[in-house]
């Protein structure tokens, strides 16, 4: 059975890498036409990648959490005979050894069995029915070692294989831990991520929020971190009532060579613990880190991968390309909320959630009609600014793994309620991290709207390579003068950031007088 | 003599009888069908042929004759091994039994003593009807003057047999025929004891001592493999002699391990379960982090075969069980 | 057994005593396994019972007569007298010592023996009928098992073996008197060897084929020889027709009827009909589903290069798994699947399996003909030697025939070898030793073979292939 090689393929317009988030298979598995064996991550869509054969996985080419560039080898396999490939070739195509690269290491101490002697029962060495030239003795020797006879090349007459050749290759592969068939999922990595601030996400690339120090200060009884401890089944309840590890409790007395701890030494412990500053008491079945109660605070760290850094990429990439000017004011919206209130009901008749963002969807086209560079791309080498013809609208949306931005397309051509079904729908398919990757490109302009979370006014970075972008404060009342008084309205403050090169201030400032007409007389959204 | 055979329980009791019996001229075997037949079970099959009909006796189908028989041979200095087809048919002979078997060493202030071994297949799990399952050692358990042996292994099973033979007091040896023939092991050749009132430890671990016998230890075993997958180490002992119980090695188990778990296929209220938990109380209190948990069949008459699976502890029911008590 | 179901637990289990189960049985027994061998009939099948030995015995004594009744060119005048009764007498003798060989092995080894009829209640448990009144039937719970069961001749509708005059090959391996006209459906290996041996028996021989020539896996010249021979021997031959029913015959005997693809038809006077048209596997009764394994559509179990059903625990071997039907890839199976269950890297990787048939002269080939080497992308080189070139083959009289050698041009490496002629079923095992071992084309013609002798052939037939071989015409 000839082995055939999988390179990673275009998943997506113009991506050019992938980070290969996790393996589904391990070499010696047998997999079917179709079925995935691998996650791939590509800006922010995560894609399974399908067989292409029927057969065994020979080897795995990538680690995951490495980025492949698209082309590159990432999997081989043992192809069936009367699979896709009609000529059953001869070792013509021996996986590329070169190539092989590092083979997947499971560095499990466990699971890597020693090479020495019979493997378990995985089936490593595959068994080749294609031509062998090797004596039965030497492939059985191939099999025990672990090694597969195809990919070796005889030092014999014609390229015939001895018993010296395997061994020599067993020597050379004893330096790199052996692929363990074994599961080469998670294994032990630790997921160093304990918490993860879901509320931190705005538009702004913020550093993620600050961890809690897992801080103790020191504590005034010192445990006792005994293995065996004798008390009576009473004693025992009430430790665990007082969440106490009974190994814990101090006690001096002993029976039967044993410590024992009685009803005070438990309840003078769990007083002392309470005294001091409240740490958070492991509780009695995990495992004490020290015996001592940490007393120093200790750096977490949280890997920097995936979608995380994917928003890192992107957002230097913004930032650090276009000059960012942002443009802020307030728009008066007491008629936007009495339209609202008034179509709410008919909204929720027609099984739909009615909010805000529909209405401001629309003042923005209302606004890009009349001012069309904020709705544009620079191509730089090309020297020429497309003003784009649709009205697509990128809406940031918060999710576990950072910030996601799906887009509404042909938001001039849509009503209210099919928008706020269909912000609705992405947003939480966004949260499901459910989006396929075209969901997620060709938005003309993004709004970001951290005012669902609060905030008034902020600096949104532009969503490359749009050239602008606008950012909702939260609707609340605030103090408006209104014919020479100071009244309470309510108000919605907006962001606004521009591409300098594209588009000057007065033009931003113009736009945003628009949007903001449209959004204090909503009448008006009926004119689009 | 290190030579081994690879033999089924039934077959090591066999070998048992006949390694003894040609030891020892006093030793002779009877009950019904255990001439001729060779035994239901084949246990003395063999035997007819090799010493003669006056050592090989085919009882008419009487138990209470037959125990009483076997009584009145010991205590004139033979060395009887009488055999009950199925345990369930003890009861006709149990006045035999208990007013006669258990008391002769006491009666006569150890003028006589009885060194008869009385055989019986036991337990259930064979699909059989009424009867034929019986697990009620613990009536035997309750009657001193008795000693109870129930092997769990080929190779404690004609080890065990042997010593209950040689003893100059009287045994009752039930064999568990769930796994008469479930597997074959090395058994030594030639003369071969195992100690009575001495239990093994088939596992070690540190989490929770389980406790159990006869047919009922492979399950548990089973039980405490899958177990460890989740990181609960058991330490299994096998009491191989149920009464008098290896008090010390049931007290270490559980000062080691502080929680426990008894095993037995005979029903719960009354059984030697409640006994190993009365010794830990008594012995070993302060080292008890959790209840003793009890997997035993029900508090019913043996099940007709389309509810055995039901009654009879399994793998499945033994790590609920365990995991009870580690998770207290 | 009185009362209850006491189930016997064993790690191996094998259902079939024949060369499959019986190898795979003490190979497990001698690496420590504890191993159970449950055979409803006779130790070693088919095989040894109503296959391989009888035919061969047959064979040889059926050729001995005719040898020595067509020696005059060589002096010896002989007419020799054949007594059919005494002849099978005489394979029933050899038959008894090798299955009685059998048994003895599997004991010695310490393979436990039960006999009865196994079915499957589920993946770990399967029920052995004892045969006979009374007897009853015992549970024996496996760890393992390997499904060893074999195949039987496959019956044509119209024409059921229970029929005195229908034959399976088993009946014709077992016939006290020759019949004068013997009628053959089937021109496969076995309906050729048992019209050569019948032929040679003095019968009159007809063989209907539905495929336009005889023998159909191997290559024309090899056919051509060994049809050429079966003619001159008085067989008759009869292709593109197939058996459409039979009848009685006015003189006591019966009508063959054929019919060929557009319906034409004619008719055969035979004495007893042969039907040899295929094996299939032997699966009733066994209840393979209880166990979740899996067959194909014609009834064989599925297997992977390790012997493995579809239920991880559970091999079959020999004929139940399909091809190569034959009982040395049985026995070789066998080994592999004891092999695995006892944890060791054994797999099914051998690069060829040689095959035989035994007819007059005999056929043996192992690995790739030209053709197929060259599907397979090699760029094949041949060589030949005809046995008519053979100095020992001129001393027996015998020298039809050909050794043929295809190897890889570039790298010299034997891929496979056609043999027709005197022994070819002893000679391919060279050959197959060669293809194992990697061996080149270079190294068996320089391998020095023993003068005279037909093996030379073989090693002149290298020569050939390197175009320097001195006792034929080079190509």
């Amino acid at each position: 059975m000839p082995v055939k090689e999988f390179t990673l393929p275009d998943v997506g317009e113009g991506v050019a890498e992938g980070e290969l988030v996790t393996w589904l298979v391990a070499p010696g598995d047998r997999v079917e036409e179709d079925q995935p064996v691998a996650e791939v991550e590509t800006d922010k869509a995560l894609v399974e990648v399908p067989s292409r054969y029927d057969g065994v996985v020979e080897e795995l080419f990538a680690e995951e959490g490495e980025i492949v560039p698209v082309g590159d080898v990432i999997i081989s396999f043992r192809v069936d005979e009367d699979g896709e490939d009609a000529d059953s070739g001869t070792s013509e195509e021996p996986a590329e050894s070169g190539e092989s690269g590092e083979a997947d290491a499971d560095s499990d101490g466990d699971t890597a069995a020693e090479p020495d002697g019979e493997p378990a029962d995985e089936p490593d060495g595959d068994v080749p029915s294609g031509r062998t030239f090797a004596p039965p003795s030497v492939r059985r020797l191939a099999r025990e070692l672990g090694i597969d006879i195809a990919a070796l090349d005889g030092s014999g007459p014609g390229g015939r294989i001895s018993e010296a050749d395997v061994r020599a290759h067993a020597e050379d592969d004893a330096s790199e831990p052996r692929p363990a068939p074994a599961d080469i999922g998670s294994g032990d990595r630790k997921s160093a991520v304990s918490k993860r601030d879901a509320s931190g996400d705005d538009a702004d690339s913020s550093a993620a929020a600050t961890m809690p120090d897992a801080a103790e200060p020191a504590a005034a009884v010192e445990p006792a971190g005994r293995e065996t401890t004798l008390a009576t089944p009473a004693t025992r309840k009430l430790a665990r009532d007082l969440n106490v590890d009974i190994d814990d409790v101090p006690t001096d007395e002993t029976r039967d060579g044993e410590a024992f701890v009685a009803d005070e030494a438990v309840q003078a412990y769990a007083d002392a613990l309470e005294g001091s500053v409240d740490a958070e008491s492991a509780p009695a079945d995990t495992v004490a880190v020290s015996d001592s109660g940490a007393s120093e605070s200790v750096d977490e760290t949280v890997p920097y991968r995936g979608v995380r850094r994917t928003i890192g990429k992107q957002m230097e990439r913004s930032k650090y390309t276009a000059p960012h000017v942002s443009h802020h004011d307030t728009a008066e919206v007491d008629a936007l909320v009495e339209a609202r209130e008034r179509l709410k009901p008919k909204a929720e008749a027609a099984g739909v959630k009615l909010t805000y963002m529909p209405f401001v969807m629309k003042a923005i086209v209302a606004g890009l009609k009349e001012y069309p560079y904020l709705n544009s791309e620079l191509r730089e080498d090309e020297e020429e600014i497309v003003l784009k013809g649709e009205y697509n609208l990128g809406i940031a949306v918060a999710t576990d793994a950072g910030l996601l931005v799906p887009v509404v397309e042909n938001v001039d051509e849509k009503g209210l309620f099919e928008l706020a079904a269909e912000v609705r729908d992405l947003a939480s398919r966004a949260r499901d991290r459910k989006l396929k990757p075209a969901e997620m490109k060709g938005s003309t302009f993004s709004i970001t709207n951290f005012g669902a979370i609060g905030g008034e006014y902020a600096t949104p970075i532009i969503n490359y390579p749009e050239t602008a972008i606008l950012g909702l404060g939260a609707i609340e009342e605030r103090p408006v003068v209104r014919d020479g008084e100071v009244v309470a309205a309510p108000t919605l403050p907006l962001s606004l950031s521009i591409d300098h090169r594209v588009i000057d201030g007065a033009v931003a400032a113009e736009f945003a007088n628009t949007v903001m007409e449209h959004l204090e007389h909503p009448l008006l959204l009926l004119t689009q | 003599m290190s030579e081994t055979q690879n033999l089924t329980l039934v077959q090591a009791v066999r070998d048992g009888l006949y390694t003894e019996m040609r030891e020892d001229d006093d030793v002779l075997v009877l009950g019904q069908d255990v001439g001729k037949n060779g035994g239901v079970f084949r246990a003395t099959e063999g035997l007819f042929d090799e010493f003669g009909g006056d050592r090989v006796v085919d009882t008419p189908l009487a138990e209470s004759g037959i125990v009483g028989a076997a009584v009145g041979m010991a205590a004139m200095g033979l060395k009887p091994v009488p055999e009950i087809q199925f345990s369930g048919f003890m009861y006709p002979g149990f006045d035999q039994i208990v007013s006669h078997m258990a008391r002769f060493r006491a009666r006569s202030r150890g003028r006589y003593t009885l060194p008869m071994t009385l055989r019986a297949p036991y337990g259930g799990g064979i699909r059989a009807p009424e009867h034929h399952s019986e697990s009620k050692e613990a009536f035997y358990a309750h009657e001193a003057g008795l000693k109870v042996v129930i092997p769990s292994t080929p190779s404690d099973a004609k080890g065990l047999l042997a010593a209950s033979i040689r003893d100059p007091d009287p045994v009752i040896f039930l064999e568990p025929k769930l796994i008469y023939r479930a597997f074959r092991e090395a058994v030594p050749e030639g003369p071969h004891t195992v100690p009575i009132g001495e239990a093994a430890t088939r596992r070690e671990g540190e989490d929770v001592a389980v406790f159990t016998y006869g047919a009922m230890t492979r399950p548990t075993l089973e039980a405490a493999e899958n177990l460890a997958e989740e990181g609960i180490e058991c330490e299994v002992v096998d009491l191989r002699t149920i009464s008098p119980l290896d008090r010390e090695a049931i007290v270490e188990a559980f000062e080691a391990t502080g929680r426990a778990v008894v095993v037995h296929e005979a029903p719960k209220t009354g059984g030697l379960a409640a006994e190993i938990t009365a010794i830990i109380q008594e012995e070993a209190l302060l080292y008890q982090e959790a209840p003793v948990t009890r997997v035993t069949g029900f508090d019913v008459p043996y099940p007709l075969y389309a509810l055995e699976d039901y009654y009879l502890p399994t793998a499945a029911r033994i790590e609920e069980g365990i995991t009870e008590a580690v998770e207290f | 057994m009185v009362v209850g179901d006491i189930a016997t637990g064993t790690e191996v289990l094998v259902i079939g005593a024949g060369p499959g189960g019986y190898v795979a049985a003490i190979r497990a027994a001698q690496k420590g396994l504890d191993t159970t061998l449950v055979e409803k009939d006779a130790y070693g099948g088919a095989c040894l019972n109503r296959g391989c030995i009888p035919s061969k015995a047959l064979i040889t004594g059926s050729g001995l007569a005719h040898e020595a009744g067509n020696a005059e060119f060589m002096g010896v005048h002989a007419d020799p007298a054949v007594d059919m009764g005494q002849m099978i007498e005489w394979k029933d003798g050899v038959v008894d010592q090798l299955t009685g060989g059998v048994e003895k092995l599997c004991k010695a080894n310490g393979v436990n023996l039960v006999e009865g009829t196994a079915s499957f209640v589920d993946d770990r448990t399967v029920r052995v009928a004892h045969g006979g009144a009374g007897q009853g039937s015992e549970s024996i719970e496996f760890e393992h098992a390997i499904v060893s069961t074999g195949s039987q001749p496959i019956q044509i509708p119209g024409f059921e073996f229970a029929a005195d005059h229908i034959w399976s090959s088993a009946d014709a391996l077992d016939a006290e008197t020759v019949p004068d006209r013997l009628g053959i459906v089937g021109g496969g290996y076995i309906g050729m060897e048992l019209a050569t041996t019948y032929a040679k028996l003095g019968a009159e021989v007809t063989v209907v084929e539905m495929l336009d020539d005889i023998l159909d896996p191997y290559e024309d010249d090899v056919k051509r020889i060994v049809r050429k021979r079966a003619e001159e021997l008085g067989v008759e031959f009869h292709f593109g027709e197939g058996a459409s029913g039979w009848s009685e015959g006015a003189d006591g005997g019966y009508l063959l009827q054929t019919e060929t693809e557009e319906g034409e038809e004619s008719t055969y006077g035979v004495d007893k009909i042969l039907v040899a048209v295929g094996r299939q596997p032997v699966t009733d009764g066994l209840d393979v589903e209880n166990a979740g394994i899996e067959t194909d559509d014609r009834g064989f179990i599925e297997t992977d290069d390790r012997t493995r059903t579809a239920v991880e625990h559970i091999h079959a071997v020999g004929d139940v798994a399909g091809d190569p039907m034959l009982a040395h890839a049985a026995s070789k199976e066998g080994i592999v699947a004891a092999e695995v269950i006892a944890g060791e890297p054994a797999a099914l990787d051998q690069q060829a399996i040689p095959a035989a048939v035994f007819t007059d002269p005999e056929i043996g080939t192992v690995g790739m003909t030209e053709s197929e080497a060259d599907d397979a992308g090699f760029d094949p080189v041949v060589g030949q030697m005809p046995f008519n070139a053979s100095g020992r083959a001129m001393t027996t009289g015998h020298t039809d025939g050909f050794v043929r050698l295809v190897a890889d041009e570039e790298t010299g490496f034997v891929l496979g070898g056609q043999i027709v002629g005197p022994e070819a079923s002893e000679l391919i095992a060279e050959v197959t030793l060669a293809i194992e071992m990697g061996a080149t084309i270079e190294d068996v013609a320089a391998t020095v073979h023993t003068h005279p002798t037909l093996a030379e052939a073989v090693m002149e037939a290298a020569e050939n292939a390197q175009g320097q071989a001195i006792h034929t015409l080079n190509r």
